[in-house]
């Protein structure tokens, strides 16, 4: 299975029928650690901050001038370095990840910023902090709940790490560059949510896979151009046939799954993936930053804690967190949902047995599907989609 | 007909009840230790079955939420995964309940300890509680626990409160998790009705105060050379500061027993063991099954565990000055002391210098990190541990068990491993 080919420079290049050159830059930019847009940035003097989980206020980032870059390990071979600081019962995101960053992969980066996400990527920082000369290493704590005594906490945690860019860049970030910031990726939000509209149509001219890379490149380039580069796109899609040649529509579920070529083997089988509850995908846009809040700082923190969708790593908030999933369900009309996890991920182990539960229970079709970070099971998840599509008789 | 829920506590109730039987009949060096602690539990789950026969609140709560405000507070309550540890740890139904574990659609990567949990949960083999108190520290498993707990069938109508831990232990962190804990009085008062009386809080934890003095001191003696303890004695002061007796004076005279018992050995120059070969460092907490290792440790090898992590506590004591010192102060305890919370939460130089202090204090031969299953923060900190002991110029050895289950990694293998470990170090 193969889900790109190599252009002449050996550039990996995600199959499509999609033949904008949008498009083409956005699924290279998720194909590939380091984009084009990500080095003309760097050789026009930029600098780039790594940050792990969707929960970082990234506006923030670039409100310091720096290119929010999110941490993947995209086009990893293995772990042989980071093997001898975790464990074969750690998640393999963080071991591929920090296996590239001891290779090298991230030392053009000015800095990475982590947060107590999970038992796995927290470990990263104190890793990270011992092994490699990154100056600017960082972690934040985020709670573990969504009430307004959170907000005020994780409130704090902004205002930290603003006057920590700020003494490391030597500079201030005043109050209207944030607010420009949180424009400007609002802005990418409701482009995203344009994005998703379009596969609510019986026919939706994007695939899972190809939404999938397009979500990714968000998270790995300059705004400005991005937001250009998918307005342009949206603009093709509204020309476009779209696809009917499926067998059901799918919601995909779970934790960090940034690679298309997953999402291409469901396809394959004739599941669309027609939306998501993905932190690389609609957990990131789903709804907006208040540009109306009293200050940029608290509008931020009450975003980012209470107001986005949330994750099984946030306690308190299933009920809120399930019935997004059943509206999208309804608006998506979606046959069946995917609710994948990285093995070894205890927050998505649980949600899993509550989610098959309360689907059962209302007749929504469900395949519970563990994996490894880089695609390795493809023929077992061949096999189970294509039962899983069966057994709703499609 | 007895209530399902309240079989196991029960049983555990009268097997509490013969075992005290038992050593007051079999008198033995240690008896005046093992009655009191056993003695604690049987009337811990006298009171639970009271409690839930009479109708009166009982809380389902865990270790590391300020304990000291239930007992103030006049609340009943008990840790819904000590059911792993039943039979006095001997677990009578491990095996049925791990099988039962098995058949639940959970990934058996978990934490085993918090799947049985959600299994006893499911299988309605705990008292159906009035109110739970969560615990969303120091793992993601716990906290996935929690959630999925909130939505079980037995149990999604029963309101639930979690104090939420932040991942610093700074003084904001400890203002912040001072709040919860005042939020969580707010919440118990709701639900069962009692509230809290400052002043008998101050009564409660000016015992448990004496207490973590006393534990200092029995800890501190653990550093004699030969130790005077051996590994059971961890479990007792966990026990009686956290789940029994919390704020009892009778577990404060646990702890005078149990000080005056090293100070007699330490001052006659007497070990554990007569023969002490190996001090050994054993950094997490104990199987379920180390009746089966421990004791083949001090036999086979003199190896004595001079510390592990439930008994290495930095020991605050709690300013009763007014109400803000006492919830600053016990925020400060369970956000940074508790047993595997202190080693697990936070940035990994918590447990490094942990580590780094227990070798040089205790005179440790060697390290053993048991590397539960459901321990992740710990294997993503194995590269860190490995350095810190190189560092030290201690052996380290990780094995790669699981804490609840002995069918992952047998004792046996684990004793295989521990000899090579100690043989290719010279040790022993």
């Amino acid at each position: 299975m193969s889900l790109s080919h190599r252009d002449t420079k050996g550039t990996r290049i995600l199959e499509s029928k999609i033949q904008s050159k949008a498009f083409q830059e956005l699924s290279q930019a998720a194909e590939t650690l380091v984009n084009p847009e990500i080095k003309r940035w760097r050789e026009q003097g930029g600098k780039v901050l790594g940050y792990f989980c969707s929960a970082m206020p990234e506006e923030l980032i670039t409100a310091a001038g720096l290119l929010p870059f999110r941490m993947r390990a995209t086009g990893s071979t293995g772990t042989d370095l980071s093997d001898t600081y975790f464990s074969s019962i750690n998640c393999s995101f963080p071991r591929h990840c920090f296996n590239i960053a001891l290779q090298g992969g991230f030392d053009s980066f000015e800095g990475v910023v982590c947060i107590n996400s999970c038992d796995n990527i927290r470990r990263i920082y104190d890793n990270w902090k011992r092994q490699l000369p990154t100056t600017l290493v960082h972690i934040m704590s985020l709670p573990r709940k969504t009430g307004k005594p959170q907000v005020e906490w994780f409130r704090d945690e902004v205002a930290n790490l603003k006057l920590l860019l700020e003494k490391h860049l030597n500079m201030k970030i005043p109050d209207e560059r944030l607010w420009d910031a949180i424009a400007l990726h609002n802005e990418t939000r409701r482009l995203q949510r344009k994005l998703y509209d379009f596969r609510k149509l019986d026919n939706p001219p994007i695939t899972g896979t190809e939404a999938l890379a397009v979500i990714v490149a968000g998270t790995a380039m300059p705004k400005e151009r991005y937001n250009q580069l998918l307005t342009e796109l949206l603009d093709e899609l509204g020309k476009s046939a779209g696809n009917t040649d499926y067998r059901a529509r799918l919601l995909l579920m779970g934790g960090i799954l940034d690679d298309p070529a997953y999402v291409k083997v469901i396809e394959d089988q004739g599941g669309l993936v027609v939306t998501d509850s993905l932190c690389f995908g609609s957990r990131l846009f789903w709804n907006d930053i208040n540009e109306r809040a009293s200050d940029p700082i608290t509008a931020l923190a009450q975003y980012y804690v209470a107001d986005r969708p949330s994750c099984p790593r946030m306690f308190g908030d299933y009920e809120r967190r399930i019935g997004l999933v059943r509206e999208m369900i309804r608006d998506f009309k979606v046959d069946g949902v995917i609710v994948e996890r990285l093995a070894f991920c205890d927050h998505w182990g649980f949600e899993q047995f509550t989610i098959e539960n309360d689907f059962q229970d209302d007749n929504i079709p469900c395949l519970i599907m563990d994996r490894e970070y880089i695609l390795s099971g493809a023929g077992q998840l061949r096999t189970r989609v294509q039962a899983f599509l069966e057994t709703m008789g499609r | 007909m007895v209530d399902k829920g309240l079989e196991r506590t029960i049983a555990e109730r009268d097997h509490f009840e013969f075992l005290l039987k038992f050593l007051e009949e079999s008198p033995s060096e240690t008896s005046h230790l093992l009655i009191p602690l056993v003695r604690a539990n049987l009337e811990h789950y006298k009171d639970t079955v009271r409690c839930i026969e009479e109708g009166k609140p009982v809380i389902a709560s865990y270790f590391s939420n300020a304990p000291e405000i239930f007992t103030a507070m006049d609340i009943h309550w008990y840790c819904p995964v000590a059911a792993a540890f039943a039979g006095a740890g001997a677990n009578p139904y491990l095996m049925n309940d791990l099988e039962g574990t098995d058949k639940l659609a959970v990934s058996s990567d978990i934490c085993t300890l918090l799947r049985m949990a959600m299994y006893y949960t499911e299988a309605g083999l705990l008292p159906r509680p009035t109110a739970i108190v969560g615990m969303i520290i120091p793992c993601d498993g716990i906290v996935a626990l929690h959630e999925a707990s909130r939505r079980s069938k037995q149990w999604r109508d029963i309101p639930m409160f979690a104090p939420d831990p932040p991942y610093f232990t700074d003084e904001r962190s400890i203002d912040y998790f001072a709040q919860e804990l005042r939020r969580m009085v707010d919440f118990l008062t709701e639900h069962t009705g009692q509230k809290l009386d400052i002043g008998r809080l101050r009564e409660v934890v000016e015992v448990t105060n004496e207490q973590y003095k006393l534990w200092q001191e029995i800890n501190e003696l653990r550093r004699a050379v030969p130790c005077p303890f051996n590994w059971g004695v961890g479990g007792g002061p966990f026990a009686l500061t956290q789940n029994r007796w919390v704020g009892d004076s009778r577990g404060l005279e646990w702890f005078e027993a149990a000080l005056a018992d090293s100070e007699k050995r330490v001052k006659a120059g007497k070990g554990w063991l007569e023969n002490e070969r190996i001090r050994l460092l054993w950094f997490d907490v104990h199987p379920t099954w180390f009746f089966d290792l421990a004791p083949w440790l001090e036999e086979e090898w003199g190896a004595v565990i001079v510390m592990d992590m439930f008994s290495y506590c930095p020991y605050t004591l709690v300013d009763t000055l007014n109400e803000e010192t006492m919830f600053h102060d016990l925020a400060k305890r369970n956000l940074m002391d508790t047993t595997m919370v202190r080693q697990a939460v936070g940035v990994a130089d918590n447990f490094a210098s942990d580590i780094v202090r227990i070798v040089k204090d205790y005179k440790i031969d060697c390290v053993v990190w048991p590397a539960h299953m459901g321990h992740k923060d710990g294997a993503a900190s194995v590269g860190i541990m490995r350095e810190v002991c190189r560092d030290l110029g201690v052996p380290f050895l990780s094995i790669g068990i699981d804490t609840f289950d002995p069918r992952y990694t047998t004792p046996d293998e684990v004793k295989n491993r521990m000899s090579q470990f100690f043989t290719a170090m010279g040790l022993g």
